[in-house]
């Protein structure tokens, strides 16, 4: 999966030093808290598509929330997501088409 | 520098900035989600800037130059009105149906929260004029001066009602999570905190509609005030912004005066900062809600979270 390296893989922070392992990859996150909102992101997308796999998740917006495309293959899916406090999904809504 | 210095995370007091920093430091090397956070949304996500975090952090509440009232309105209009403004606030400058009834839904819950703030302010303050400053905004918030000038209160659901909201569904609806949250927050400040920052946490909040802010550095106001000329909202929805535009700028500057005056009185500067601060983070996420609540009657809302107009 292709994911940030320059900084927390969700808020792309360089504080922290927060390693998880997501779909068998070792990613840096700079707290608990982004951890389980990417883990809960993937999860969710795979839920909703019926994908085996995600290749790369682009986010735009910032901690209030984030509009979402996913890629896998030639497929995308877009959506909009918000956390709670504790990292698990706020609010998670397919993108219409505009 | 001989300065207190709380933390705004845990609210530990240190004696000076360089100990907050070495703090946050040491927090954020744990992995702190708390601290962490903080720092990224308030001054840096750069750990690169760790060595100057003492300056950054004495920089960001210094309140030396301008004083209190005007730090509130500076560190507050960063966070809304700003380069990367709330998206809430973008959705309201030419707002669709949905985003108003996002608005009216959540907003009612917060409206009675707000009474019980005050009402905190009032049980435990013994100074007059804050009780006299009290007592006119519950009420014209929440009882109204006859059928002439009708409550905030009122003009909200009436409001609803123009969107084609019965007034059942307007109260009876609960709301969001996010909603919940924002008002534990505030009712958890009233109950623990001095009235003073009780009174600075929701005041503030005040700012949120005050037609000034462009004076003080916003890059856009609450709304396009143009939507009250045409025909974009409807004539309750107008009565329900005008009287906000009008009423909140008196609203938010003078108890703030009062603030910065007692805050010195008592010392408790730093502690009005830290409350203030979280009562901030409470409203972001509670103007998230009501995006969020409109999003359920227009998905295409979403495109407001990108940072950018759907
Ligand atoms: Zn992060
Ligand atoms: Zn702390």
């Amino acid at each position: 999966m292709k994911v940030r390296r320059d900084g927390c893989v969700i808020c792309g922070a360089t504080w922290g030093d927060y390693w998880s392992e997501i779909e068998g990859q070792r990613m840096f996150f700079c707290c608990d808290v982004c951890a389980n909102e990417f883990s809960n992101m993937v999860t969710e997308v795979k839920k909703k598509t019926g994908w085996e796999s995600v290749d790369e998740i682009r986010m735009e917006g910032n901690y209030r929330g984030r509009v979402c495309e996913a890629l896998s293959g030639s497929q995308s899916y877009t959506f909009f997501i918000s956390f709670g406090d504790d990292g698990s999904i706020r609010n998670f809504v397919e993108r219409p088409e505009t | 520098m001989t300065e207190m210095a709380r933390c705004p995370a845990c609210e530990r007091a240190y004696g000076s900035y360089e100990g907050l920093s070495t703090h946050f430091s040491e927090e954020a090397a744990r992995s702190d989600a708390s601290h962490i956070m903080w720092l990224n949304r308030n001054i840096t996500k750069d750990k690169g800037r760790g060595k100057e975090l003492g300056s950054l952090l004495f920089e960001f509440f210094d309140t030396g130059k301008t004083g209190l009232r005007v730090w509130v309105k500076q560190r507050f209009i960063e966070r809304f009105f700003g380069l990367k403004p709330h998206p809430f606030v973008l959705a309201l400058q030419h707002p669709a149906k949905a985003v108003l009834i996002g608005y009216v839904l959540e907003h009612q819950h917060f409206l009675r929260q707000w009474v019980r703030s005050l009402s905190w302010v009032l049980a435990k303050t013994d100074r007059a004029d804050v009780v006299k400053e009290e007592l006119d905004n519950i009420v014209t918030e929440f009882y109204g001066y006859g059928d002439d000038r009708p409550s905030h209160y009122e003009l909200l659901i009436r409001m609803g009602q123009s969107l084609g909201l019965s007034r059942e569904t307007v109260l009876g609806t609960p709301p969001l999570p996010a909603t919940v949250s924002a008002i534990q927050t505030w009712q958890a400040i009233g109950r623990d905190k001095h009235w003073l920052e009780t009174m600075a946490a929701m005041h503030s909040l005040e700012l949120i509609a005050n037609r000034d802010v462009k004076q003080d550095g916003a890059k856009i106001t609450y709304f396009d005030p143009q939507i009250l000329q045409n025909d974009e909202i409807t004539p309750e929805t107008k009565a329900f912004l005008h009287e906000g535009y009008e009423a909140d700028v008196e609203h938010s500057e003078v108890p703030l005066e009062m603030v910065e005056r007692y805050a010195k009185e008592f010392g408790l500067v730093e502690d009005v900062q830290i409350t203030f601060l979280k009562s901030v983070e409470a409203f972001d996420s509670y103007l998230m809600a009501r995006l969020e609540r409109g999003m359920q009657f227009d998905g295409r809302l979403v495109a407001y979270a990108g940072g950018r107009a759907a």
